[in-house]
């Protein structure tokens, strides 16, 4: 998968998105598509903006100026409540640091996410578990992220990103917190993913997990588009 | 220890709400204390004071004439234990004829006395002078307090045998030791009837030491020469019963707002210490030692505390000063010296921090344990496997994660748990017994005023106190009432003294006319109100103070023929007070407009009877006819009354803050979390409902334990303070529980809880959501 992509249905759609954190620019008027199937890694300096993009797109914080379409809705026509639906539905997150909720199991932290969209407690933990045993966790089901490994624990955020087949995979320096070794794991994991059809959008340092996963590489500064490349995939 | 004070200096300024909390509670609890401990203190020390600088009597002792000497009365105060003695004095009752001044009520037990000073009950003359030759007599009067009638020279004291004394000086006596004084010579005249004594004890600080004295005094005088005998403990009880009635109350006040605020405080700093695990870990790694870490959080609470606590102990002197001084008003005593002690406020000023510090420190101890690295890091909370248990069941259940959530979270902290808990526990219970008492001290506000029920009150006028003679006399007033437009009732009341066989004398009050119109069922704590001339009804005071019951008889008499009546009914009241029925007047062969007496007529107005109005048609019917509103309320019922509302929503306002910042804290620790969950498409409703959620299970079971703690604790009080003001409070003013506001009561733990939680996690929701997740 190259960039035949580019054919394909538009997924994310970002026109001059500026965002002010009172007197500093985080984003300097962002222009940029993602297509369905398309990996995009988002690569730069601390401070040039990048997690802050991610967010925006989530739609977990509003820009300043500019649009933002997912999927063709415009994120600023929306309330709080419109966008935490939106989330739901349509978006998946990974951070750096987990975010695991401490007091659930792995299994019921992966499960939380389709009971908010409705589903029965025993439907959500039989995918939940379904989702732990393709990622090699299901062992680990009945214990606690503070039992975890840093692999561990990225693997249970990951099926928990997953749990309502989003149509986009956001990952905040997925690998950031990580060992080598877990660090590959989790690389891996996500370029199976983004083989199977998921659409990503991955924010990292790593030059590696760039070149392994992406299928197209957006450098920022001073939180602005510098370059812009489409890569062959090494693996 | 510069750098302790700099790092507590900032941690306070980073926690600016949980700084205020503190403050706010440690003035509130201190204030309540101050109060509490103030009038505890001072109840009976005006008494005390006054009763020094007059060396009031220990006891008074009244011995026959007839059976013993003057002689053999002075050698009893020669008697091992015996300090100071005044007399013998010789004392008769002389009753009043007719040109005396009005406002004395009856007889008047004299004492032939040849000077106010001596060793013994030096009498402060407040008005006037002492008698100096016969025809003069100084009477006992308390000093009026402004607003009070006054008292002229110059007026008649009249003896049945026409003996014409000059009232030439009032004076005021803590012993009580007479109603009024002449020379010893005037004495002799009056015809003495017995001997009066009075001792100083070396030790006579209990009853029984006064009992002792008494008996060691008068050994061996003949058997019945001691007549009577009263010990200034009685009096003292007597005087500080007024304020003694709020004390238990207010003490139960105090110790509330204490808990509460050594819950709070220890809640703040186990969330500081918790929250501030990296801040912790931080600290060590600069240098400090452990011990200075704790002594960064005990100085973080310290710093506000010691400011509420100052603030605290200021508002509550400046509120207990009036209280005191309505309290003691119409004493008699001297009021400009009725302040609290130097040593309550100073107490409450050591006691409270250090409570607080106290709190603190159990919490801050886990500072001191915790490694730097284990700090730094800041590991995940340490897990509870029950709690873990309940998590995963909840999760599991059908209802909606958001609640299932929120059920889960006080199970997360179960220390944390426990003191929201008792936080709210303690702010229902605070508020069920606050409004149990505001509706009893309420009701026996009411109660104890026979004159309540009635909107005004009409007198004749006194023509020496330069009021207008009456034209109609008793009969021809409560016709002309009566015919009046507006009149609904009119009860005529008499006072009269009545001397009760083997017993104190007591002002009795006599009444006809429509007496079901006044509030006297109100106030029957036993038994049923008077039906006929043979029966009586006394208050419970009169009853303990005469060892009585209901169902037995005494012996009245009014100067003309005895007559037995039964006691049907025990009214509450803490005065000594007889009601009988008009009839019984005949009975006891009584002319009562011979009697020095004054009539009271009490009158109720239908609704929407102009008052004004009326007192003008009064006036017209006859201008010797004097009505007035009957505003009368006691002073210090209302500041009672009114200080009970304000600590109950002080206290309601600490548990709510309490609870507020238990809640401040838990949505602050789990910003992450909620952030996480929002991340995951939870709506800001969803989070909001999640924290209200877990915060209203605790109120629920705050509320529902708090309850029935809070209707025990006013049924055991009540009657506590009843005993301490003398009364048998009716079992009517303990009911005052009912359905609804047992409800209100109970919601209102819910009620705490949820607003406590609604506003920090709606600022959660508020809150940039990237921003908490960029933390790690
Ligand atoms: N909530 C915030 N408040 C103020 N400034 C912020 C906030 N979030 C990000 N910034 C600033 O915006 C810029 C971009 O931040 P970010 O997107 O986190 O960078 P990165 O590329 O390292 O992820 C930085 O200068 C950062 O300090
Ligand atoms: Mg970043």
């Amino acid at each position: 998968m190259t960039s035949e992509n580019s054919s394909e249905r538009v997924v994310v759609r970002l026109d001059g998105v500026r965002k002010e954190y009172g007197q500093s620019v985080a984003l300097d008027g962002v222009s940029m598509e993602i297509r369905t199937g398309e990996a995009v890694a988002v690569m730069g300096p601390s401070g040039c903006g990048k997690s802050t993009l991610l967010n925006m797109v989530a739609g977990l914080d509003r820009p300043t100026a500019g649009t933002i379409n997912i999927h063709g809705d415009d994120l600023g026509g929306m309330n709080e409540t419109g966008l935490a639906l939106f989330r739901r539905r349509r978006i998946g997150m990974v951070f750096q640091f987990f975010n695991l909720l401490d007091d659930l199991t792995a299994l019921d932290n992966v499960a939380l996410a389709g009971q908010l969209t409705g589903t029965s407690a025993r439907q959500a933990r039989k995918r939940a578990l379904e989702l732990l045993d393709e990622l090699g966790v299901a062992d680990r089901r009945n214990d606690y992220p503070a039992t975890l490994s840093g692999g561990q624990r990225q693997r249970v955020a990951v099926a928990r990103a997953l749990m309502n087949k989003p149509s986009l995979l956001l990952a905040d320096e997925p690998t950031g917190a990580l060992d080598r070794q877990s660090g590959e794991q989790v690389m891996n994991l996500l370029l199976d993913l983004n083989r199977i059809g998921q659409t990503l959008l991955v924010v990292t340092h790593d030059p590696r997990l760039a070149e392994r996963c992406a299928t197209r590489l957006v450098e920022f500064e001073d939180g602005r588009i510098a370059r812009e490349k489409v890569l062959e995939r090494t693996a | 220890m510069s750098a302790v004070w700099k790092a507590a200096r900032s941690a306070v300024r980073r926690r600016r709400l949980q700084t205020v909390v503190i403050a706010l509670v440690v003035l509130l609890s201190t204030a309540t204390m101050v109060i509490a401990m103030g009038l505890l203190d001072s109840a009976s020390r005006p008494f005390d004071r006054a009763f020094d600088k007059q060396r009031g009597a220990h006891a008074v002792a009244a011995f026959d004439l007839d059976k013993v000497s003057a002689d053999q009365v002075s050698a009893t105060a020669r008697r091992s234990g015996v300090e100071a003695h005044a007399g013998p004095f010789d004392q008769t009752s002389v009753s009043l004829a007719p040109g005396s001044v009005s406002f004395l009520p009856g007889p008047l037990t004299v004492v032939g006395r040849g000077e106010a000073g001596g060793s013994v009950d030096r009498v402060h003359v407040w008005n006037g002078r002492w008698a100096t030759k016969p025809g003069e007599i100084v009477v006992n009067q308390t000093p009026p307090f402004s607003g009070g009638a006054p008292f002229p020279l110059g007026g008649k004291v009249v003896t049945p045998q026409g003996t014409k004394l000059t009232i030439v000086g009032y004076a005021y006596t803590m012993s009580r030791t007479a109603d009024a004084w002449v020379t010893p010579e005037q004495m002799k005249a009056l015809h003495p009837t017995a001997r009066q004594m009075m001792y100083r004890f070396s030790s006579a600080s209990t009853e029984a030491d006064v009992a002792q004295g008494i008996g060691q005094a008068t050994a061996g005088l003949p058997k019945g020469s001691l007549v009577a005998t009263q010990s200034y403990l009685t009096i003292k009880k007597d005087v500080a019963s007024g304020p003694g009635v709020y004390v238990p109350f207010l003490m139960v006040f105090g110790v509330l707002g204490v808990i509460v605020a050594v819950m709070i405080v220890a809640n703040v700093i186990s969330g500081a210490v918790v929250s501030g695990f990296r801040h912790i870990g931080v600290l060590k790694s600069l240098g400090f030692t452990p011990r200075q870490v704790v002594g960064v959080y005990l100085l973080m609470v310290s710093l506000p505390a010691v400011l509420g606590c100052a603030l605290g102990a200021v508002g509550g002197v400046l509120a207990t000063d009036p209280l005191l001084t309505s309290a003691f008003q119409g004493t008699g005593m001297d009021l400009s010296g009725v302040a609290v002690s130097w040593w309550v406020p100073v107490a409450a000023l050591v006691g409270m921090p250090l409570l607080v510090v106290l709190a603190a420190a159990l919490p801050a101890l886990r500072a001191h344990r915790l490694s730097a690295a284990e700090a730094i890091s800041a590991g995940s909370a340490p897990h509870r496997g029950r709690a873990l248990w309940i998590q995963r069941r909840l999760g599991g259940s059908s209802l909606p994660r958001s609640v299932s959530l929120g059920l889960g979270l006080p199970f997360a902290r179960p220390a944390r748990t426990a003191m929201t808990l008792v936080a709210v526990l303690l702010g229902v219970t605070t508020a069920t017994f606050a409004t149990g008492l505001a509706s009893t001290v309420n009701e026996f506000g009411k109660a104890g005023d026979h004159t309540s029920g009635a909107q005004l009150i009409v007198q004749p006028g006194q023509p020496q106190f330069g009021e207008t003679a009456p034209k109609l006399d008793d009969p021809q007033t409560e016709k002309v009432l009566r015919s009046l437009k507006g009149t609904e009732s009119v009860t005529v009341d008499v006072h009269v003294p009545v001397s009760i066989t083997s017993s104190k004398k007591v002002v009795a009050e006599f009444w006809r006319g429509d007496t079901s119109a006044r509030d006297f069922r109100d106030q029957i704590v036993k038994g049923h109100w008077i039906e006929g001339p043979g029966q009586v009804a006394a208050s419970t005071a009169f009853l303990r103070d005469r060892g009585l019951q209901i169902g037995d008889r005494l012996t009245m008499e009014v100067g003309g023929k005895p007559a037995r009546v039964t006691v049907v009914a025990s009214l509450m009241s803490q005065r000594d007070l007889l009601y009988a029925d008009w009839r019984a007047l005949s009975a006891l062969d009584v002319d009562v407009t011979k009697l020095n007496s004054r009539f009271q007529y009490l009158v109720q107005v239908s609704p929407g009877t102009n008052i004004a109005q009326y007192t003008d048609a009064v006036r017209a019917a006859d201008p010797g006819l004097y009505a007035r509103p009957n505003s009368d309320s006691s002073t210090f019922e209302a500041s009672v009354i009114s200080l009970s509302v304000v600590l109950t929503l002080m206290l309601v306002t600490v548990a709510g803050l309490g609870v507020f910042n238990t809640v401040v804290l838990n949505t602050r620790e789990r910003r992450r979390d909620l952030a996480t969950l929002q991340s995951l498409g939870m709506t800001p409703r969803q989070v909001i409902g999640m924290t209200v959620t877990s915060m209203a299970a605790v109120g629920a079971i705050g509320g529902v334990l708090g309850l029935p703690l809070g209707v025990l604790a006013h049924r055991a009080i009540m009657p506590i303070a009843g005993e301490a003001a003398k009364v048998d409070l009716p079992a009517r003013m303990l009911d005052v529980w009912h359905a609804p506001v047992l409800l209100l009561l109970g919601l209102a733990g819910i009620t705490i809880a949820v607003l406590g939680a609604f506003f920090p996690a709606r600022s959660t929701t508020r809150m940039a959501t990237a921003e908490a997740l960029r933390s790690e």
